[in-house]
């Protein structure tokens, strides 16, 4: 059967259609299209008619006129619409006319830049022009560096690199930052939240050094379908950016599934596992040999999916190497191997986790199976993205595990098929995060009296405060690096604060490898020991936590489990930045909170089917952190009519819901927030319910909760309205045996109540 | 509420410095000078000047000197800097610059007592680098000169295109004495070498806190000693490198067979082979006699001479000077040389029994030396029989 085929068959199938919660289908496309450019290189046009190219997409073409007139912008349009033309056309034009020209690209990640380099390098060879593109990262060879700092014209790195060892050693990069035309940052999406923060800084810091070595250079970027791109484009580089969306690459007929697997067991709402409903569909699929790619969200997933698809792969002979298992780490020689495979069609599977969504090109795939919701719709869209030749019909599955956000989104397809309304945030000017790399900046260059970072109006006093410190000079109307350290060491982008804990791997008792950083406020809550901690989609148990040396000690396991802290928190409100006071005395507060964090113990939950199995506990020192948050106040007139008891599995019930659905429109991780309710809070004596940033400084995730929170509680209540469950799931409210047999009931109740006291 | 200060405050408190900023005098930002000190040294305390010839220069230096080089012509330095890291935000913050004058060794210090005075520093470090057409260095090449040239860049000045004719002492003098010193820091080389102690020194590592803190207070006595530390760094890579030459011209000097031993693997790697052989002659003396004797049998193979190989390895084995690498230099030999398989599978059983005898102590390298013994040996049987077959 083919795809259209299967297509029919599936909608025809009660057994199958009865677990689908919506079947969307989005019809054909053509390709807009305009013809070349008069201002466009000879060579470049002969190379692009020989690979069969004769027009440039509307997108594409819009980028290249706004190139020309030396605009700021931001392409806004879905995977696989060509959008690298929109950057290196420009950019292959400016060098062709002078040789001087120098661009910089930024990649989030190194396996992104390696590939996006390897396609630059085709593009320069068949042009048969002396035109150098380097990647230069944490890989590439001393000799080779000063080569590509001399000599490149295209530098392709990632953002860690630029920050901790380009902008620092900016005099070995003379040549570059003279005539540095375009800087181009691809997947700006990615740069949210505290990475976003960090990373508005150090281009803050980039600019800074392009003016003292006298070059100009634009920005070009790139970013995923979200609500507020050029919002993002604007904060991340401080200037205004001009918005370009009408996507002209054409598309075939999109089906859009979203399958439910079914309940079975009704009390503790718990479903079908995830992985094996993958199974079934992908097998299908597999069964028919249409290419189609699996995307899952752990390692451990894409191990066992595979396992699965090559057993049903295996031919006569034992051979299943149709179908093919990647993750991250895999070099580009073995990209490009399974990329050929793809397209000449002897691999008709390939299972993955996200490492394959960013961008990277695998040929065009039919279908594409969703493994679990994949956190954000952006991320959804990209993986969905895979799939569709350019006039071919293209199915995708999201298939949703127990996790409550995945049933969220499972039941409310709108939230994902309307306009986006995911809203990157970030807050480049969170106090943490612009000390350090104010130090920075100071180490790479002198301040002078007068001047301020990127825009920020206070520069002088953080100047002084610095200087007050030690760590600067100020002398002669400059303010010299007086210190011996070298800051941007000591600076994670990741993470807000400056005292991070190191991330220790000791599996290989010959060889321990430090694997990343984590700011020490969120250490308590992954970190503690025998934590089952995620990194790069793989699966590590804590094995010590040590909190003089501030190392954590973790070792690779595999396990169907995953853990869970609960945490003791209490609040201080140390300012209240904002207030609005609703009818009936609802309050809504956004302010600035000392939180103390106490974790006392961690849960044990099932991968696929989110069961409790047990408790630990965690013995971790208390935590203080100062951070921005909201608060919804419950006037006595609402709280008065329930006991204690009532009221308690009601805000509780609350709080579970905001959980869910609070990450989704702020588009962040759970994690990165966290609601906790006060049936008596110590300053008001009245109900409260806390949402705060987990970022010392916050993030601005907050400060949009507050703007948005008659949405928020309005989707609160939707959740909890049409839920099937009878008393409570972790899918609403949180089980009945948490909130009490009334707990749903009334957390609806009080939820109307404070919707209610929103409207006017 | 809290005001931004006091924020800060909050944030950062673990970067308090102890030293509090006092009422220093301030330096004018258009100042036209920097401390600047000058220091004399009796031409006697430097090894005799004879022994430097462009020729000599070109066996120690991978660089081609002219023909009519003095010693006046070299510009000795060496800087004091805020930290290794060499980006930019490190300084160098006082350069020593020193050269021949006459009959004096003459070292001419200068010092930025603050940021404004760095440009006027640089201006004269850039007069001294014109009037000398050699520069030496211990590690310049590395660190001090692209430092320097990272000043002129962030102080808009044009780059000062060092010499040429850099010669870095660090890596001539690590091919000497690396073997037996291990770690070669200018002040390991001084004492070996040189013979120099130095009383009540400034550690490095406190330089730059000592160099903040003066900048803080004003009190110069600690920088004093900078100064001290940094002219004996000069004095000592000066007398370092004409003690080379010396050392390059008249091997038979070295005190120690093991520098000898080093000194001649360097020669024969430049391609130096007679020279390489005196050393090696030279150095076979105690604990190097095996090591020179193989080398040089090595050489005399190389050089088609087998019997004079032969003699050597011969004369390993009587005196039993590293009898397992002679016999298997001997085996080597007999099977390549002189097409004498028997002969060769001789001394490689003669190497093997030597290799299980009590007292060798097991090691890694023990292991695979035996390793390919063993597999030498079944390679050379193999050829004998296969050669009785045809």
């Amino acid at each position: 059967m083919n795809v259209d085929q299967l297509i029919q068959k599936l909608h025809s199938d009660p057994a199958f259609m009865e677990n689908v919660t919506s079947w969307t289908t989005l019809p054909a496309s053509e390709g807009k299209y305009v013809d070349f450019p008069s201002s466009l290189d000879i060579k470049i046009r002969d190379v692009l008619h020989q690979r069969g190219i004769h027009r440039l997409y509307t997108h594409q073409a819009e980028s290249f006129q706004a190139a020309s007139e030396g605009k700021d912008f931001v392409v806004v349009t879905p995977t696989a619409s060509g959008k690298t033309m929109c950057y290196n056309l420009p950019v292959l034009s400016a060098i062709l006319k002078n040789p001087d020209a120098r661009a910089l690209y930024l990649f989030p990640t190194k396996a992104l830049s390696a590939d996006q380099a390897s396609e630059l390098y085709e593009l320069i060879e068949a042009l048969g022009v002396d035109v150098k593109a380097y990647t230069y990262d944490g890989d590439t060879q001393g000799a080779a560096r000063k080569a590509i700092r001399q000599a490149g014209h295209i530098v392709v790195t990632n953002p860690d690199m630029l920050h901790s060892n380009i902008l620092p050693n900016h005099t070995k990069w003379v040549k570059l930052f003279e005539n540095l035309q375009y800087i181009v940052i691809d997947e700006i999406h990615t740069y949210r939240g505290v990475f976003g923060s960090n990373l508005a800084n150090v281009l803050r810091r980039l600019v800074r050094l392009c003016e003292f070595y006298g070059s100009k250079p634009k920005f070009i970027l790139c970013s995923a379908t979200i609500a507020n791109p050029d919002e993002l484009a604007k904060i991340l580089t401080g200037r205004d950016i001009c918005k370009i969306d009408n996507n002209g690459a054409p598309m075939g007929e999109r089906h859009f599934v979203f399958y439910n697997p079914p309940v079975v067991n009704r009390q503790l709402g718990i479903r079908r596992g995830v992985v094996n409903e993958t199974r079934e569909i992908a097998g299908t699929l597999l069964a028919n040999a249409i290419p189609t790619i699996v995307f899952a969200k752990s390692r451990l997933q894409v191990e066992v999916i595979t396992r699965y698809m090559k057993e049903q792969a295996r031919d006569p002979y034992g051979f299943s190497g149709r179908v093919r298992g990647y993750r991250g780490g895999y070099l580009p020689s073995e990209r490009r191997e399974i990329e050929r495979g793809l397209r000449s069609g002897e691999i008709d599977m390939v299972i993955s986790t996200n490492a394959l969504e960013l961008g990277i090109d695998i040929g065009s795939l039919t279908a594409c199976v969703l493994c679990g919701y994949p956190g954000t719709i952006a991320s959804t869209w990209q993986q969905a993205g895979r799939a569709g030749r350019r006039k071919d019909t293209a199915l995708t599955v999201l298939i949703a595990s127990s996790a409550a956000i995945d049933q969220y989104i499972v039941n409310h397809p709108e939230y994902f098929l309307a306009q986006s309304p995911e809203h990157a945030l970030l807050s480049p000017n969170n106090l943490y995060v612009l000390l350090s790399h104010v130090k920075c900046a100071a180490y790479e260059l002198p301040f002078e009296d007068g001047e301020s970072f990127g825009n920020v109006p206070d520069t002088a006093q953080f100047l002084d405060f610095l200087t007050e410190s030690g760590i600067l000079r100020h002398v002669g109307g400059r303010y010299h690096w007086s210190a011996e350290d070298f800051p941007a060491s000591e600076v994670s982008l990741r993470s807000a604060s400056a005292e991070n804990f190191i991330i220790i791997d000791i599996s290989n008792p010959a060889h321990h490898r430090v694997i990343g950083e984590m700011d020490r406020y969120t250490v308590p809550m992954l970190l503690h020991e025998n934590a089952i901690y995620m990194h790069e989609a793989k699966q590590y148990q804590v094995e010590k936590l040590d909190y003089d040396t501030c190392k954590a000690f973790i070792r690779a396991v595999d396990v169907d489990y995953y853990t869970d802290a609960d945490l003791n928190v209490s609040l201080a409100v140390l300012d209240e930045l904002k207030e609005k006071v609703l009818r009936n005395n609802v309050g809504v507060t956004l302010g600035e909170l000392k939180v103390t964090t106490i974790v006392k113990i961690f849960k044990k939950m099932k991968l696929d089917t989110h069961e409790n199995l047990g408790f630990g506990p965690v013995r971790v020192p208390e935590t203080d952190m100062h951070t921005v948050g909201m608060w919804w106040t419950v006037p006595k007139s609402i709280s008065d009519k329930y006991t204690n008891d009532d009221l308690q599995g009601a805000l509780m019930g609350i709080t579970n819901l905001m959980c869910i659905v609070a990450p989704i429109y702020l588009m962040c991780a759970p994690r990165d927030i966290k609601v906790i309710y006060q049936v008596k809070a110590p300053e008001t004596d009245l109900p409260t319910l806390f949402l705060y940033d987990q970022y010392p400084g916050g993030i601005g995730l907050s400060e949009k909760a507050y703007d948005m929170q008659e949405l928020l509680l309005e989707h609160a209540l939707s959740i909890v309205e049409n839920c099937p469950c009878e008393n409570g799931c972790p899918s609403c409210v949180g089980p009945e045996s948490e909130v009490g047999e009334n707990g749903k009931g009334y957390a609806k109740r009080i939820l109307k109540e404070l919707i209610e006291a929103c409207q006017a | 509420m809290p005001g931004l200060m006091d924020k800060l405050r909050m944030i950062d408190s673990a970067t308090k410095t102890q030293v509090k900023q006092t009422d220093r005098q301030p330096v004018p930002s258009e100042t036209q000078s920097c401390y600047h000190r000058s220091d004399r040294f009796p031409i006697s305390s430097f090894c005799d000047f004879r022994h430097m010839s462009p020729q000599i220069l070109g066996e120690i230096y991978p660089l081609q000197f002219p023909k009519n080089i003095k010693p006046s012509d070299m510009l000795f330095l060496d800087t004091e800097t805020t930290g290794l890291s060499g980006g930019a935000g490190t300084i160098a913050f006082e350069v020593g610059l020193g050269y021949i004058s006459g009959d004096h060794f003459v070292v001419e210090q200068f010092l930025m007592r603050d940021y404004p005075e760095e440009s006027v520093l640089l201006k004269e470090i850039e007069k001294f680098m014109q009037r000398f057409p050699v520069l030496v260095t211990f590690n310049g090449r590395t660190f001090d000169i692209p430092l320097l040239q990272n000043r002129f860049l962030m102080n808009r000045m044009k780059d000062i295109h060092p010499s040429e004719l850099h010669a870095d002492v660090l890596h001539a003098a690590r091919r000497v004495w690396k073997l037996r010193l291990g770690k070669c820091t200018l002040q390991r080389l001084e004492q070996a070498v040189l013979g120099v102690s130095r009383e009540d020194d400034l550690p490095g590592e406190l330089v730059p806190q000592t160099y903040f803190k003066y900048l803080k207070n004003g009190d110069f006595s600690p920088i004093e000693k900078i100064l001290e530390h940094n002219r004996q760094d000069v004095v000592s890579l000066a007398q370092l490198f004409f003690f080379l030459c010396k050392l390059y011209d008249r091997p038979d000097i070295a005190n120690e067979p093991i520098d000898l031993f080093a000194i001649a693997k360097a020669m024969e790697k430049h391609g130096q082979v007679c020279k390489a052989k005196k050393c090696y002659r030279l150095a076979a003396h105690g604990q190097q006699r095996a090591s020179a004797f193989s080398a040089l049998a090595a050489q005399e193979k190389r050089g088609g001479r087998t019997d004079a190989a032969i003699k050597l390895y011969a004369a390993m084995l009587t005196r039993g000077d590293d009898p397992v690498s002679a016999c298997e230099g001997l085996a080597k030999i007999y099977e390549h040389q002189l097409s004498d398989p028997e002969q060769a599978l001789v001394y490689t059983r003669q190497a093997l029994l030597l290799l299980s005898e009590p007292s060798i102590t097991e090691s890694e390298t023990v292991q695979s030396n035996r390793n390919a013994l063993q597999y030498r040996y079944a390679r050379l049987r193999r050829k004998i029989a296969s050669d009785a077959k045809a």
